[in-house]
């Protein structure tokens, strides 16, 4: 039997509630596509850390481990050892570098929703991997889980010795440990959840009473069908076909041709504004167009009530920009950040929104420039800001800047938020590439600024991000398709 | 292990014995050996690699000697295999054959002894172990039941013994079930086998000519099964390799595992001296407690034996983490109809260094849910013909690797009621198996709700079975504890 996340979703809901009900994920090859391993040892390949005998050992260990039969453990070890003597804190910078440059682009979409049904129903979520902590830590902050059970380093003084403290949770061990955590917390496993991939989970997967094997190996889909387990199919990362390479660059080309009409038919008519109007609604329309990208868009008539206005919206993809601007259409421009001026892909935008560049080294510059915004506001045209100020990881919401909400209680107009639910999954934050696909688009209510004090502008900000959190946590249903 | 349990649903005698006789009759006509019971038929290095089962009924009161008699000789012409014995062809190059044996004398293989006082449990365990002992007469019918009498009160025993190819544990149980009724009178209007046509003589020769003779004709077939495998490889070849190496990886995984060094206690075993211990229990407590620890009766099966070795290795002062261990794993859903079930031998690393009752059953279970899909399981019946096919020397060097392990255990389903012996009570039912380079093998069956457990301990390297013995018997209280009711007592 095979089940969807969103029948899962649906079975969490209505299933009981409480601590006391676990629910264990299994990481590698479960939350995320792959092994993670793979993105370290290739971090430290790439990086000439590795030796070429100790390459050949991890190999052979991992030959022998995962195919020959033989002790998986052997290849934990090894790494282990390779470990010792460096700091716990420069190790764990690396998870979290390798998390933001790799990792993150291959957490399963889907299982965010499974996750976060589990935390409404007040469930004790767990991790439970053979992986380190280093791995899986930052994984699971953005996705919300705060309990491990993992393979831990030991350290002293802040100092790894090279050996594990738990051993290597892998198969057995890891489901003693998952009983054993369960035991310590009151956990009963009997209504608990497991998620897990491979044959090696089998024990760990038998320890609770609600097991689902998800995008199973051959060998746990087979116990899947023997003891009746359900199983869960969660859908990929998008990973580029040659329609998506086909689409970008039809994407760029159609949104620059379409840039450069504009400002030739505004050259030509004489009026820049209309003419860079013009441009974008046919850039955008072209690039998302050929790019094979389709909005659906929630709360359309918010992006007309009231104009001008401040635009705020969460930031995951080189995607957004196209995507706000065929929403904005025109009478509009943005503030970025001056490092941005120097992305190939700002550049025509750049030269032709005439956009407030922001220099965060330098305050007085920086103040200047929110000026220069203000002063666009009261002349009719409306800016987009993105608040979190760099481009996320994933789709959790970053910290929200306060400049967007300095300028629009200045100018006096309402801030309206536009939450971009999928344009990561389209078109990663590290990726060049754009795939085929709906961006799922909620403009939410103008909120007005008028009234606001100086004092009370943190409250407002946090105001503002708790609507985009619950916007994203739980989207709108009524839908019109553009 | 598995989930299958050694009792089964009441159901109606009348139909049951119906049943039981059609199959009977049905059982063992085939004139070949499987390629499992040649296997074993071939490999046999009694004792060190006996195939001898046994089983040991203990009885309320002495029966009736003509009737014992009679239910032997009723069932001997009902079961066609139990009249025959073995014949190899003159080159091996096919399974040996089963023939009816025209010399075939019942009062050979059913006797009668008498304990010479007191007759207590350790004397009916010394004439047992050593009549599992001793070698069967290949060139006859490979059984031999004896009723032990002279026990205080006027009890009595009945001691069974089987080799291996002529049935399995569970097949034992049905032949067993023949020889007993459900009810302490005699059984009338039981049928009669009908009369067999005479075979022609066989001899090794004829055999031999006609088996090539057989695989000559089949070799197009076969042939033509290799061409479609081969034509799969090549229209596939990685996932050829890939399952390959996935079936390798399995068979190293359950037949020898990697982490776990041989007990120090157990090292050295000659297989030469066997000593027999029983234990019992209530059926249904042991049930209870692996449910409580939401395992199956297997698993609670096999705790209770690790707990044992445990306690012994810590009297010796030896510590161990992991012991291996092997155990029939059923192959297909535990729900399956009785013939549909297929076991499979597996050596695994047991956790018998964890105190807790309940963590060692929930991590059996663990270990016994994933072994159960090992691919490799399934592929003993690719091996086997192999191995018949190659000389008996290297055969028995080969079939040495995988029963390598310190400890194996295995369990039947047993008669659901009670049952009764030419008009003797059957009071408990003790089943042992042979010693296949294990230290200890323990098998259990259950009898009327009781769980009989036969342990078969290697005196050369155990020096103090009945400690052993004990130390399981803690091993067991202590899973039994594990029931809500007993707990709470």
């Amino acid at each position: 039997m095979t089940v969807t996340a969103a029948e899962v979703v649906e079975a969490i809901r209505t299933g009981p509630a409480g601590p006391e009900i676990g629910a264990f994920f299994d990481f590698d090859g479960t939350l995320v596509r792959g092994y993670t391993a793979g993105a370290v040892l290739r971090d430290r390949i790439s990086k000439g850390e590795i030796g070429a005998l100790e390459l050949a050992r991890l190999i052979v260990a991992g030959l022998d481990g995962t195919v020959l039969g033989g002790n998986p453990l052997t290849i934990g070890d090894i790494s282990f050892a390779a470990l010792r003597g460096r700091t716990v804190d420069s190790v764990a910078e690396i998870g979290e570098r390798l998390f933001v440059q790799r990792i993150a682009g291959t957490i399963r979409p889907e299982v965010r929703d499974v996750v976060r049904a589990h935390l409404r129903r007040g469930h004790t979520v767990v991790v439970a991997s053979s992986a380190t902590r280093v791995q899986i830590e930052p994984v699971a902050r953005d996705l919300g889980i705060t309990h491990l059970v993992c393979t831990e380093l030991e350290a002293e003084d802040g100092v790894l010795t090279g050996h594990s403290s738990t051993g290597m949770l892998w198969g057995e061990r890891k489901a003693a440990a998952v009983r054993a955590f369960a035991r310590d917390r009151g956990i009963d496993l009997k209504r608990s959840y497991g998620y897990a991939n491979g044959p090696e989970d089998i024990a760990f997967l038998g320890s609770v009473g609600r097991p689902y094997p998800s995008n199973p190996h051959p060998l746990l889909h087979r116990a899947a069908r023997e003891y009746d387990w359900p199983v869960l199919m969660l859908r990929e990362p998008r990973s580029p076909g040659l329609r998506a390479y086909a689409g970008t660059v039809g994407g760029v080309v159609g949104t620059n041709l379409g840039l450069a009409a504009g400002v030739a038919y505004g050259w030509l008519i004489g009026d820049r504004r209309r003419g860079v109007n013009t441009g974008i609604g046919l850039s955008t329309q072209v690039g998302l167009g050929l790019a094979g990208v389709r909005l659906n868009v929630v709360g359309e008539e918010n992006l007309w009530k009231a104009r001008p206005a401040v635009f705020v919206a969460n930031h995951q993809s080189a995607l957004d920009v196209l995507v706000l601007g065929a929403l904005l259409r025109r009478d509009f421009t943005a503030v970025a950040k001056k490092e941005a001026r120097l992305d190939p892909r700002m550049m025509v935008i750049g030269a032709v929104l005439d956009p407030a560049w922001i220099d965060r080294s330098d305050l007085t510059k920086a103040k200047h420039a929110l000026d220069g915004a203000v002063a666009k506001l009261r002349a009719g045209i409306s800016i987009l800001i993105l608040p979190e100020g760099t481009r996320m990881p994933t789709p959790s919401l970053g910290r929200f800047k306060k400049g967007a909400f300095h300028i629009a209680r200045q100018a006096g107009v309402p801030i309206v938020p536009i939450v971009l639910r999928n344009t990561g999954e389209l078109a990663w934050r590290r990726s060049m590439v754009v795939n085929p696909g709906t961006v799922d688009v909620a403009v939410l209510e103008p909120v007005e600024t008028a009234g606001w004090t100086a004092d009370e502008l943190d409250d407002r900000v946090a105001e503002v991000r708790r609507r985009v959190t619950d916007t994203l946590a739980d989207w709108p249903r009524e839908v019109t398709t553009r | 292990m598995s989930t299958s349990s050694p009792d089964r649903p009441a159901v109606d005698p009348a139909e049951a014995n119906a049943q039981a006789w059609a199959l009977a009759g049905a059982w063992g006509t085939g004139d070949r050996m499987t390629e499992v019971e040649a296997l074993m038929w071939r490999s046999e290095r009694h004792p060190r690699r006996s195939a001898t089962i046994s089983v040991l009924m203990m009885l309320d009161t002495a029966p009736d000697w003509d009737r014992l008699r009679a239910a032997h000789d009723w069932v001997t012409r009902l079961v066609p295999r139990t009249r025959k014995r073995v014949l190899e062809p003159a080159v091996p190059v096919g399974p040996p054959a089963w023939v009816t044996d025209p010399a075939f004398d019942l009062d050979y293989h059913l006797r009668r002894v008498s304990l010479p006082g007191p007759g207590g449990m350790a004397q009916v365990l010394a004439f047992a172990q050593a009549a599992a002992m001793t070698p069967f007469d290949r060139t006859r019918p490979l059984w031999e039941g004896t009723l032990i009498e002279g026990l205080p009160d006027g009890r009595a025993a009945y001691f069974l013994k089987l080799h291996h190819s002529l049935t399995d544990g569970p097949g034992g149980v049905r032949l067993v079930s023949l020889i007993q009724s459900r009810h302490r009178e005699h059984t009338h209007d039981k049928p009669v086998a009908p009369p067999r046509p005479s075979e022609p003589r066989p001899d090794p020769r004829w055999l031999a000519v006609e088996e090539v003779t057989e695989q000559v004709l089949t070799l197009p077939s076969a042939a033509g099964r290799l061409l479609a495998a081969g034509a799969r490889v090549l229209a596939h070849p990685e996932s050829a390799a890939a399952s390959a190496l996935r079936f390798a990886g399995s068979l190293r995984r359950t037949t020898a595992p990697w982490s776990v060094p041989g007990s120090p206690l157990f090292r050295g075993r000659t297989g030469k001296a066997w000593r027999f211990g029983v234990l019992e229990c209530p059926l249904a407590d042991l049930r209870a407690a692996a449910e409580a620890a939401g395992g199956s009766l297997n698993d609670a099966f096999a705790a209770a034996l690790l707990g044992g070795m445990r306690r012994y290795h810590e009297r010796h002062g030896a510590e161990l983490a992991e012991m291996s261990m092997t155990m029939p794993v059923s192959l297909h859903k535990s729900d399956d109809p009785m013939g549909g079930h297929e076991w499979a031998g597996a050596t695994f690393a047991a956790p018998v260094g964890l105190a807790d009752p309940e963590e060692r059953i929930a991590t059996l279970r663990g270990i016994g849910l994933t072994l159960r899909v090992e691919p490799a399981l399934d592929g003993l019946s690719v091996v086997v013909p192999v191995l018949n096919r190659v000389p008996s020397a290297v055969r028995a060097a080969v079939g040495r690797l995988p029963t390598a392990a310190d400890l194996s255990a295995s369990t039947f389903p047993g008669a659901p009621g009670e049952t009764y012996l030419a008009g003797a009570k059957v009071e408990r039912a003790y089943p042992f198996g042979p010693l296949p380079g294990a230290a200890v093998m323990a098998a259990m069956v259950s009898q009327a709700g009781t769980c009989g457990l036969g342990l078969t301990i290697d005196g050369s390297v155990v020096s103090d079975p009945q400690v052993l013995v004990e130390c399981v018997r803690e091993g067991l209280k202590e899973v039994l504890a594990l029931a809500p009711d007993v707990a709470g007592a």
